[in-house]
């Protein structure tokens, strides 16, 4: 028996995606769900496994660094950022709708703008609260500058607004939004200056090692299984999830 | 991860929508523009305290069949088009699946009436789409847009100043925009008027104002 269940606690999924919308009450329902259907097909007991969403960095971190968060759902960007200080052991990488496994991100900055002359820009993203994932996976094949500044942001069309109007601004784009460039009417005032390799998008992680080695591959099966049990599209399809491959990690930097 | 809980998010939106959209429509006889507009109102008040989904889902229904006909009756007045839009707002909140394409439609039916009267209902077109743009997911996942937020915000204000909800918008819209000490300013502005009105929503406005004033 591990030590969450001796204490009487109830183990904790915390999905945590700062610089996305929605808000913490509204995924409430949809984390339940998911978490219900992916207890019932680990073998686990039923309501051994609560869940809890946090849009903030801040509130996310804070809630894995409660003994009772023994598993976390993060876009990949978190995980590079902070795998080491959390002690994260991925277990399944997501398929998410309409993105897939991976996905490539851009970068972004006004015509006549070079990837290789960046100095005194200010890089913005919702990633930008992981600077190691953006100098390390997303750019690594960049030298940035070390006057460099990474914003985050969650308003990603203001950013673009201000590399619009020719300010020193370069911007990260996910996959999503950078397919969606187009459809911009100041989209001819924009370049693309640079692309990752295909990254993860979004992991499942054992936290701290908080699930013994059994139950995290019990956990793991149901996970990769998910897609074709009773239930699973359905819950999988509140979190716009196709469902879960085994992870594919890049080298970490 | 863009869209995931992208729709959630719109529920709580639309409540906010309705209300500071439902005040007092022009008196008028029973089917008329003037009187569509006020079931409208009616339909959008209960929604906003039912917690029934279905009680909700049939409120929308109701509020959409009763804009349509007012829409029938007079395509280009002020008061049909943005009950259009609180019906919608109603709707989106009671079908999350398809919500944000009614959110934009929402917002081009606010926008017409922003067109056709910008005072009505105390500036209501551009306070209630103040709240959509500032509210919904941003670009690309939904039609949610902060700086056109806050110009749409400062328009409300700027057409009725003493209004509260006009005030709560703009600090809101400030907050978002990332001004926190013009949006203290503006909660706490908005404070002060609510203490001094005598209308029926003075002691919602305060609290609207008061958990303004305690977000860092």
């Amino acid at each position: 028996m591990d030590m969450i269940s001796l204490l009487g606690a109830v183990a904790t999924l915390v999905f945590c995606a700062p610089g996305y919308p929605g808000a913490a009450g509204d995924a409430q329902p949809f984390v339940d769900q998911f978490a219900k259907t992916t207890v019932a097909n680990a073998g686990w007991s039923p309501g051994s496994l609560a869940a809890i969403y946090d849009p903030t960095e801040s509130g996310g971190i804070a809630k894995l660094k409660n003994p009772d968060a023994v598993l976390t759902f993060v876009p990949y960007a978190f995980y590079v950022q902070y795998s080491a200080a959390l002690h994260l052991t991925v277990l399944a990488q997501a398929d998410v709708a309409n993105v897939g496994t991976e996905e490539r991100w851009t970068l972004v900055g006004k015509q006549g703008a070079s990837a290789q002359s960046l100095s005194g820009y200010t890089l913005i993203s919702t990633a930008g609260y992981a600077p190691d994932f953006i100098k390390h996976a997303a750019l690594a094949a960049l030298s940035l500058p070390g006057d460099l500044k990474i914003e985050s942001t969650g308003q990603i069309l203001s950013a673009l607004r201000r590399v619009s109007t020719g300010e020193n601004v370069v911007v990260l784009l996910d996959q999503t939004q950078s397919a969606a460039l187009a459809s911009l009417p100041f989209a001819a005032q924009l370049k693309t200056l640079a692309q990752s390799p295909p990254l993860p998008v979004a992991l499942i992680a054992v936290v701290d090692n908080r699930v013994p080695q059994a139950r995290a591959k019990s956990l793991q099966g149901a996970l990769y299984k998910l897609s074709g049990t009773s239930g699973g599209p359905d819950s999988l399809s509140a979190l716009h999830l196709k469902g879960f491959v085994p992870p594919k990690l890049p080298a970490q930097p | 991860m863009s869209r995931t809980w992208g729709l959630g998010l719109l529920a709580v939106l639309l409540t906010a929508c309705q209300g500071t959209a439902v005040k007092s429509p022009p008196p008028a006889t029973a089917q008329s523009p003037g009187e569509l507009a006020r079931l409208i109102a009616e339909d959008a008040k209960k929604s906003d305290q039912e917690s029934d989904a279905k009680v909700r889902e049939a409120l929308a229904a109701d509020a959409l069949s009763k804009a349509q006909a007012c829409i029938g009756l007079a395509p280009v007045d002020a008061g049909c088009l943005y009950y259009d839009g609180v019906a919608l707002g109603l709707d989106a909140r009671a079908h999350p699946s398809r919500a944000l394409e009614t959110l934009k439609a929402m917002l081009v039916a606010l926008q017409g009436a922003e067109a056709k009267d910008p005072a009505y209902d105390q500036a209501g077109p551009s306070r209630v789409r103040a709240l959509v743009l500032i509210r919904a997911p941003g670009w690309p996942v939904g039609p949610g847009d902060a700086e056109s937020g806050l110009a749409a915000a400062k328009r409300a204000v700027m057409l009725k100043p003493d209004y509260p909800p006009n005030v709560l918008a703009l600090a809101e819209a400030l907050a978002k925009n990332g001004d926190a000490h013009g949006a203290q300013e503006n909660y706490q502005r908005a404070r002060d008027m609510a203490t001094q009105s005598s209308s029926a929503d003075r002691d919602d406005w305060i609290k609207q104002a008061e958990q303004g004033l305690k977000r860092p």
